[in-house]
């Protein structure tokens, strides 16, 4: 009986040692209790995990995962578009994880059939960002680093709420994401979200999420603040700015409103899209900056 | 029966029996190679079962790298066969695979397809067949009864495929998130997601429409002489340019429905075969599906080999690769 009893126990653990879980997609997936070698599948879930000091459990990495400067050593696994399926499954991987945009499902889907799990996420606001940055805390039992990241997270956005509830005037704002052709970001974007959460108001309206503007609709626009996220180099920036510049009647101009910032903070669903969040506050709202 | 039987029978197995050892030595090239990195003596373990084989090494070679040299041989004989087929019948030596408009029709249904959201297979290859297919009817139905069938066809062909063009660049530029990646790697032409059991069905579709393109192939010679001389040697002209012609072009969409459009294959291949092993049909058809085929494989590794990371389309190194080979074999005839 005690010879049984032994026998059960230590089969136990193999059972045991999977544990299912439902992801983002409403996915039931099917993960070792503790994933020991991870793969991100995007730049975004790169930042996460280090974030959730969980850098030493990453064994690769898409391209441009360029932050923190530990991932851009760790191996590659294609870019996230265009995943290099080989590579994942040499990496011997015990879970992947994908971001629903941009991550191609039938490169998951096949993932899946050579058994190995894809848990997916999907954040599509901040909300939805904290609650990833807390399921994958859980999933990788880092619970305790999640709530502090998701804490620090929340009371800082909290105390951009507070401030810009003493805004009285919103400027209207256009946020450049590309340079040529120009293309700016419409609702239902990351940015738009936190162009509204700082306290400006998004020119651009309509359903789609990246739309191209000529320059002449731009100053039709008349925007107060001009914000230049773009992956372009300084150069590029410093060309944009001066064809504004010809236009001295728009307010931007007049204002000398044009930002650059860097793309990293406004692309990637990471904690640090809360940096972006005060940085276009700063930008926004800048009386209230230097009353800080 | 054409006298010279038993010396073609002869000629094709000595052509098809040497391009075949140079399929199987690129094939196991290609299961060889990949991005994980495994040397020979492990992928022979693997093929051969042996209790040393590594089970991840195992698992890439047989679900990951073997697919993909299977569907390359399987994309470059379709495409090889179809160059051949439309030079012969439209006896024009610019004649390539998608010059009556079946990949312009083809992209703008996988454009629909990835716009709307569907997977890949089946989704996407569906929308894409349905393209091409329509494509296909529509110039038949242009150019039926035309007296200059062939002129027509080739017209006809050109402006599809230029009216098919714009309205791929009309829904690009509608595209604008992730999607448009989805897009531009489906119009490279992209063989990463072999997958065996989609392959079998490919296989299933393809086989039978080489066996009766070979079938037609002392026909495209005698088409080759002329339509009089033809039809005096007894050519139904009319029941072989329409069986081979949807032929081909069922084969060519169902294949560029699957992958997309690779590029250049099925313009340079023909050629190259035709330099090397002269104009004879009978032969240049098993040459142009087991050379094809080799000649995808080869290039589909380079693509895989030459970039430092990631992968480069499969069409750009059948281009680079094609285009000067075929210059340098014609500046060598021409001598």
């Amino acid at each position: 009986m005690l010879l049984l009893f032994a026998i059960v126990i230590a089969v136990m653990p193999d059972q045991a040692s999977a544990k299912t879980v439902v992801d983002q997609l409403k996915r039931r997936v099917v993960v070792s209790d503790k994933p020991l070698r991870v793969i991100s599948l995007a730049p975004s879930i790169t930042e996460i995990l280090f974030f959730l000091e969980l850098g030493d459990r990453l064994k690769g990495v898409t391209r441009f995962s360029d932050y923190p400067k530990q991932a851009a050593v760790l191996p590659k696994v294609g870019s996230y578009v265009n995943l290099d399926l080989e590579k994942i499954v040499s990496l011997k991987p015990d879970l992947c994880i994908a971001v629903k945009d941009g991550n191609p499902i039938e490169v998951i889907r096949r993932l899946e059939l050579l058994d190995i799990p894809v848990y997916a996420v999907d954040p599509r606001d901040l909300d939805t960002l904290i609650e990833t940055v807390l399921e994958i805390g859980h999933l990788l039992n880092a619970d305790t680093i999640a709530r502090r990241v998701t804490r620090d997270m929340v009371s800082r956005i909290q105390k951009i709420k507070t401030l810009t509830a003493q805004v009285v005037r919103r400027p209207g704002v256009f946020f450049q994401i590309g340079i040529s052709p120009i293309v700016s970001v419409g609702a239902n974007t990351f940015n738009d979200e936190l162009i509204r959460r700082a306290g400006g108001r998004n020119l651009v309206k309509g359903p789609a999420a990246y739309p191209r503007f000529s320059k002449e609709q731009v100053l039709a626009l008349a925007p107060e603040i001009i914000i230049i996220c773009s992956m372009a180099r300084q150069g590029g920036f410093e060309r944009m700015k001066a064809e504004w510049n010809c236009w001295p009647s728009l307010p931007a101009v007049k204002n000398q409103q044009i930002y650059l910032v860097d793309s990293n903070l406004f692309n990637r669903p990471t904690p640090r899209l809360v940096d972006g969040l005060e940085l276009l506050f700063q930008l926004i709202h800048p009386e209230f900056a230097e009353g800080r | 029966m054409p006298k010279d039987v038993p010396i073609v029978a002869k000629r094709i197995l000595f052509v098809s029996f040497f391009l075949l050892l140079l399929l199987l030595a690129v094939c196991f090239l290609g299961v060889s190679t990949g991005s994980s990195g495994s040397g020979f003596k492990a992928v022979w373990w693997a093929l051969m079962d042996d209790s040393r084989s590594d089970p991840i090494t195992a698992s890439i070679i047989w679900n990951i790298r073997f697919p993909r040299v299977i569907l390359a041989a399987l994309v470059g004989a379709t495409l090889s066969l179809g160059g051949l087929v439309f030079q012969a019948l439209l006896r024009n030596p610019l004649a390539e695979p998608y010059i009556l408009g079946v990949s312009g029709g083809s992209a703008i249904g996988a454009i629909i397809g990835i716009m709307m959201g569907f997977s890949r297979f089946p989704g996407v290859s569906m929308t894409a067949f349905c393209g091409s297919m329509a494509t296909l009817l529509l110039l038949l139905l242009m150019t039926c009864g035309h007296s200059k069938f062939k002129d027509s066809l080739l017209l006809s062909g050109v402006m599809v495929n230029a009216f098919a063009g714009a309205i791929i660049m009309f829904l690009m530029s509608m595209t604008q998130d992730s999607r448009l990646h989805n897009i531009m790697f489906w119009l490279m032409g992209d063989l990463s997601l072999a997958d065996m059991r989609q392959i079998r069905i490919l296989a299933f579709v393809l086989v039978p429409c080489f066996c009766l393109v070979f079938r037609f192939s002392h026909s495209m010679n005698l088409l080759l002489m002329g339509q009089e001389v033809a039809e005096t040697m007894g050519v139904n002209i009319r029941l072989v340019t329409v069986t081979l012609l949807v032929t081909t072009s069922f084969m060519v969409s169902i294949t560029v429905s699957y992958c997309g459009p690779v590029g250049f294959v099925g313009l340079v291949m023909p050629h190259l075969l035709r330099l090397v092993i002269g104009p004879d049909h009978r032969t240049l058809v098993p040459a142009c599906i087991i050379g094809g085929g080799s000649y995808m494989v080869f290039c589909d590794i380079l693509s895989r080999v030459l970039p430092d990371q990631g992968e480069m389309p499969a069409g750009v190194v059948t281009a680079l690769i094609g285009a000067p080979l075929f210059i340098y074999l014609l500046k060598r005839s021409g001598r």
